[in-house]
Protein backbone atom coordinates (compact mmCIF):
# COMPACT_ATOMS: atom_id res chain seq x y z
CA UNK A 1 0.00 0.00 0.00
CA UNK A 2 1.23 3.30 -1.07
CA UNK A 3 0.95 6.18 1.20
CA UNK A 4 -1.18 8.16 -1.39
CA UNK A 5 -4.01 4.97 -1.23
CA UNK A 6 -4.54 6.64 2.20
CA UNK A 7 -7.48 8.72 1.77
CA UNK A 8 -6.28 11.67 3.64
CA UNK A 9 -3.27 12.00 1.39
CA UNK A 10 -5.23 11.66 -1.50
CA UNK A 11 -7.92 13.89 -0.38
CA UNK A 12 -5.11 16.89 -0.16
CA UNK A 13 -3.24 16.04 -2.74
CA UNK A 14 -5.96 16.48 -5.00
CA UNK A 15 -6.33 20.03 -3.09
CA UNK A 16 -3.28 20.84 -3.40
CA UNK A 17 -3.12 20.16 -7.41
CA UNK A 18 -5.97 22.32 -7.44
CA UNK A 19 -4.24 25.23 -5.56
CA UNK A 20 -1.53 24.61 -7.89
CA UNK A 21 -3.84 25.19 -11.05
CA UNK A 22 -5.48 27.81 -9.30
CA UNK A 23 -2.25 29.82 -9.22
CA UNK A 24 -1.12 29.42 -12.45
CA UNK A 25 -4.60 31.22 -13.54
CA UNK A 26 -3.81 34.05 -10.98
CA UNK A 27 -0.76 34.44 -12.76
CA UNK A 28 -2.11 34.93 -16.10
CA UNK A 29 -4.39 37.24 -14.52
CA UNK A 30 -1.86 39.95 -13.41
CA UNK A 31 0.14 39.23 -15.48
CA UNK A 32 -2.38 40.28 -18.34
CA UNK A 33 -3.54 43.14 -15.81
CA UNK A 34 -2.92 45.79 -18.88
CA UNK A 35 -3.59 44.13 -21.40
CA UNK A 36 -6.93 45.46 -23.25
CA UNK A 37 -9.86 42.97 -24.12
CA UNK A 38 -8.68 40.50 -21.46
CA UNK A 39 -11.53 38.62 -19.18
CA UNK A 40 -10.00 37.44 -15.91
CA UNK A 41 -10.53 33.83 -15.43
CA UNK A 42 -10.75 31.80 -12.04
CA UNK A 43 -11.01 28.12 -11.19
CA UNK A 44 -13.92 26.73 -9.86
CA UNK A 45 -13.87 25.65 -6.03
CA UNK A 46 -14.16 21.86 -6.20
CA UNK A 47 -16.62 20.35 -4.36
CA UNK A 48 -17.55 17.37 -2.02
CA UNK A 49 -19.71 15.72 -5.36
CA UNK A 50 -16.91 16.02 -7.08
CA UNK A 51 -14.37 14.46 -4.94
CA UNK A 52 -16.15 11.32 -4.67
CA UNK A 53 -17.22 11.28 -8.62
CA UNK A 54 -13.36 11.63 -8.67
CA UNK A 55 -12.61 8.96 -6.97
CA UNK A 56 -13.64 6.11 -8.62
CA UNK A 57 -13.76 6.73 -12.68
CA UNK A 58 -10.55 7.50 -14.04
CA UNK A 59 -11.14 10.38 -16.99
CA UNK A 60 -10.97 9.91 -20.63
CA UNK A 61 -7.80 10.59 -22.61
CA UNK A 62 -6.44 10.09 -25.85
CA UNK A 63 -4.49 6.76 -26.72
CA UNK A 64 -1.15 7.41 -28.34
CA UNK A 65 -0.25 4.39 -30.73
CA UNK A 66 2.59 5.93 -32.82
CA UNK A 67 4.66 7.79 -31.57
CA UNK A 68 4.57 10.77 -33.02
CA UNK A 69 1.10 11.49 -31.60
CA UNK A 70 -0.03 14.19 -29.66
CA UNK A 71 0.02 13.57 -25.81
CA UNK A 72 -3.37 15.11 -24.85
CA UNK A 73 -2.43 17.17 -21.79
CA UNK A 74 -5.19 16.39 -18.94
CA UNK A 75 -3.55 18.93 -16.80
CA UNK A 76 -6.80 20.72 -16.44
CA UNK A 77 -8.27 18.01 -14.83
CA UNK A 78 -9.41 19.74 -11.64
CA UNK A 79 -12.30 22.40 -13.57
CA UNK A 80 -11.74 24.14 -16.32
CA UNK A 81 -10.77 28.51 -15.71
CA UNK A 82 -13.82 30.14 -16.42
CA UNK A 83 -14.41 34.10 -16.73
CA UNK A 84 -15.74 35.77 -13.60
CA UNK A 85 -17.23 38.83 -13.04
CA UNK A 86 -15.48 41.66 -11.02
CA UNK A 87 -15.68 44.98 -9.60
CA UNK A 88 -15.06 46.59 -12.41
CA UNK A 89 -14.35 46.84 -16.02
CA UNK A 90 -11.53 49.62 -18.15
CA UNK A 91 -12.99 51.45 -20.64
CA UNK A 92 -10.67 48.87 -22.73
CA UNK A 93 -12.56 45.72 -21.61
CA UNK A 94 -10.03 44.19 -19.48
CA UNK A 95 -11.35 43.03 -16.34
CA UNK A 96 -8.87 42.44 -13.74
CA UNK A 97 -8.58 44.48 -10.67
CA UNK A 98 -5.45 44.19 -8.84
CA UNK A 99 -6.46 44.20 -5.21
CA UNK A 100 -8.84 41.43 -5.98
CA UNK A 101 -5.92 39.25 -7.44
CA UNK A 102 -3.33 39.90 -4.70
CA UNK A 103 -5.93 38.57 -2.44
CA UNK A 104 -7.08 35.85 -3.87
CA UNK A 105 -3.20 35.32 -4.38
CA UNK A 106 -2.54 35.41 -0.99
CA UNK A 107 -5.58 33.05 0.17
CA UNK A 108 -4.65 30.33 -2.42
CA UNK A 109 -1.26 30.58 -0.79
CA UNK A 110 -2.31 30.07 2.66
CA UNK A 111 -4.84 27.80 1.63
CA UNK A 112 -1.85 25.77 0.03
CA UNK A 113 0.41 26.40 3.00
CA UNK A 114 -2.60 24.61 5.24
CA UNK A 115 -2.30 21.83 3.00
CA UNK A 116 0.55 21.00 3.34
CA UNK A 117 1.03 21.51 6.53
CA UNK A 118 -1.34 18.76 7.03
CA UNK A 119 0.33 16.25 4.75
CA UNK A 120 3.51 16.84 6.54
CA UNK A 121 1.43 16.27 9.48
CA UNK A 122 0.21 13.09 8.66
CA UNK A 123 3.33 11.77 7.38
CA UNK A 124 4.39 12.81 10.88
CA UNK A 125 1.39 10.52 12.16
CA UNK A 126 2.40 7.20 10.34
CA UNK A 127 5.74 7.55 11.11
CA UNK A 128 4.96 7.56 14.63
CA UNK A 129 3.02 4.87 14.26
CA UNK A 130 6.13 2.47 12.77
CA UNK A 131 7.98 3.64 15.37
CA UNK A 132 10.23 6.30 14.37
CA UNK A 133 9.40 9.08 16.73
CA UNK B 1 5.24 21.63 -13.28
CA UNK B 2 2.46 24.43 -12.57
CA UNK B 3 4.63 26.50 -10.20
CA UNK B 4 7.40 26.67 -12.72
CA UNK B 5 4.16 27.85 -15.27
CA UNK B 6 3.20 30.22 -13.01
CA UNK B 7 6.62 31.73 -12.58
CA UNK B 8 7.13 32.34 -15.80
CA UNK B 9 3.92 34.07 -16.57
CA UNK B 10 4.64 36.00 -13.66
CA UNK B 11 8.30 36.99 -15.61
CA UNK B 12 5.99 37.78 -18.95
CA UNK B 13 4.36 40.23 -17.27
CA UNK B 14 7.84 41.46 -15.63
CA UNK B 15 9.27 41.87 -18.98
CA UNK B 16 5.96 43.54 -19.88
CA UNK B 17 5.92 46.14 -17.41
CA UNK B 18 9.33 47.06 -18.09
CA UNK B 19 9.32 47.59 -21.98
CA UNK B 20 6.33 50.31 -20.99
CA UNK B 21 8.70 51.63 -18.93
CA UNK B 22 11.55 52.09 -20.99
CA UNK B 23 8.98 54.13 -23.23
CA UNK B 24 7.51 55.73 -20.80
CA UNK B 25 11.60 57.11 -19.88
CA UNK B 26 11.90 57.26 -23.71
CA UNK B 27 8.89 60.06 -23.87
CA UNK B 28 10.06 61.69 -20.46
CA UNK B 29 13.80 62.13 -21.39
CA UNK B 30 12.69 64.12 -25.20
CA UNK B 31 10.04 66.11 -23.45
CA UNK B 32 11.92 69.11 -25.14
CA UNK B 33 13.59 67.49 -28.12
CA UNK B 34 12.54 69.85 -30.33
CA UNK B 35 13.40 70.02 -34.45
CA UNK B 36 16.61 72.00 -35.70
CA UNK B 37 14.87 73.75 -38.28
CA UNK B 38 11.32 74.88 -38.56
CA UNK B 39 10.28 72.17 -41.08
CA UNK B 40 12.15 69.35 -38.89
CA UNK B 41 9.21 67.49 -36.72
CA UNK B 42 10.01 67.40 -32.82
CA UNK B 43 9.74 64.30 -30.89
CA UNK B 44 6.36 62.68 -30.80
CA UNK B 45 5.50 61.00 -28.08
CA UNK B 46 5.20 57.00 -27.60
CA UNK B 47 2.39 54.51 -26.34
CA UNK B 48 3.89 50.95 -25.24
CA UNK B 49 0.66 48.79 -26.05
CA UNK B 50 0.12 44.80 -24.48
CA UNK B 51 -1.21 41.95 -26.24
CA UNK B 52 -2.19 38.48 -25.02
CA UNK B 53 -0.13 35.74 -26.44
CA UNK B 54 -1.00 32.04 -26.14
CA UNK B 55 2.43 30.18 -25.05
CA UNK B 56 2.02 26.89 -26.13
CA UNK B 57 4.85 25.30 -24.36
CA UNK B 58 2.97 26.38 -21.09
CA UNK B 59 -0.20 26.36 -22.23
CA UNK B 60 -1.33 29.31 -20.75
CA UNK B 61 -1.61 33.19 -22.00
CA UNK B 62 1.56 35.11 -20.98
CA UNK B 63 1.81 38.82 -21.88
CA UNK B 64 3.75 40.82 -24.17
CA UNK B 65 4.63 44.44 -25.15
CA UNK B 66 2.69 44.80 -28.60
CA UNK B 67 3.81 46.88 -31.59
CA UNK B 68 5.02 50.64 -29.80
CA UNK B 69 2.61 52.99 -31.42
CA UNK B 70 2.59 57.25 -32.29
CA UNK B 71 0.50 59.77 -30.18
CA UNK B 72 -1.30 61.24 -33.05
CA UNK B 73 -2.08 64.34 -31.26
CA UNK B 74 -1.39 67.82 -32.32
CA UNK B 75 1.93 69.41 -31.35
CA UNK B 76 2.39 71.76 -28.82
CA UNK B 77 3.42 75.40 -29.72
CA UNK B 78 5.14 78.14 -27.77
CA UNK B 79 6.06 82.15 -28.92
CA UNK B 80 10.10 81.84 -29.19
CA UNK B 81 10.91 84.12 -32.32
CA UNK B 82 14.49 83.99 -31.75
CA UNK B 83 14.67 80.06 -31.84
CA UNK B 84 16.03 78.52 -34.57
CA UNK B 85 13.41 75.88 -35.19
CA UNK B 86 10.64 79.18 -35.05
CA UNK B 87 8.62 79.48 -37.86
CA UNK B 88 7.62 82.57 -39.61
CA UNK B 89 5.05 83.57 -37.02
CA UNK B 90 7.73 82.55 -33.84
CA UNK B 91 6.14 79.39 -32.83
CA UNK B 92 7.90 76.92 -31.81
CA UNK B 93 6.86 73.08 -32.37
CA UNK B 94 7.00 71.60 -29.12
CA UNK B 95 7.00 67.59 -28.34
CA UNK B 96 3.28 66.16 -27.12
CA UNK B 97 4.74 64.65 -24.26
CA UNK B 98 3.11 66.10 -20.49
CA UNK B 99 5.08 64.90 -18.13
CA UNK B 100 1.93 64.68 -16.04
CA UNK B 101 0.54 61.95 -17.93
CA UNK B 102 3.88 60.15 -18.32
CA UNK B 103 4.46 60.57 -14.63
CA UNK B 104 0.68 58.52 -13.60
CA UNK B 105 1.69 56.02 -16.14
CA UNK B 106 5.06 55.07 -14.38
CA UNK B 107 3.22 54.93 -11.39
CA UNK B 108 1.15 52.55 -12.67
CA UNK B 109 3.69 50.22 -14.41
CA UNK B 110 5.06 50.02 -11.16
CA UNK B 111 2.34 48.89 -9.62
CA UNK B 112 1.61 46.36 -11.96
CA UNK B 113 5.24 45.33 -11.58
CA UNK B 114 4.80 45.13 -7.94
CA UNK B 115 1.94 42.98 -8.45
CA UNK B 116 3.55 40.22 -10.42
CA UNK B 117 6.60 40.15 -8.19
CA UNK B 118 3.74 39.78 -5.65
CA UNK B 119 3.22 36.65 -7.16
CA UNK B 120 6.02 35.37 -7.93
CA UNK B 121 6.97 35.41 -4.04
CA UNK B 122 4.03 33.90 -3.06
CA UNK B 123 4.53 31.10 -5.56
CA UNK B 124 7.94 30.98 -4.46
CA UNK B 125 6.71 30.69 -0.48
CA UNK B 126 4.21 27.72 -1.74
CA UNK B 127 7.27 26.14 -3.77
CA UNK B 128 9.09 26.42 -0.81
CA UNK B 129 6.10 24.59 1.74
CA UNK B 130 6.00 21.80 -0.31
CA UNK B 131 10.10 21.12 -0.36
CA UNK B 132 9.38 21.47 3.45
CA UNK B 133 7.05 18.26 3.20
CA UNK B 134 10.52 16.08 2.55
CA UNK B 135 12.44 17.76 5.48
CA UNK B 136 9.12 16.93 8.17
Amino acid sequence: MGISDLSVFQALKTKMQWHQERQQVLSENVANADTPGYIGRDLKAPTFSDSLNRSGVKPVTLAVTEPGHMHASSSRGLGDPRKVGSFEVTPDDNSVVLEEQMMKVTSNQMDYQAAATLYSRGLGMIKTAIGKS
Amino acid sequence: MDFMKSLMIAASGLKAQSGRMRVIAENIANADSIGRTPNEDPYRRKIATFQSKLDRELDAKTVQLGRIQEDRSDFKTRYEPGNPAADENGNVRLPNVDTLIETVDMREAQRSYEANLNVIQSTRRMLQRTIDILRA
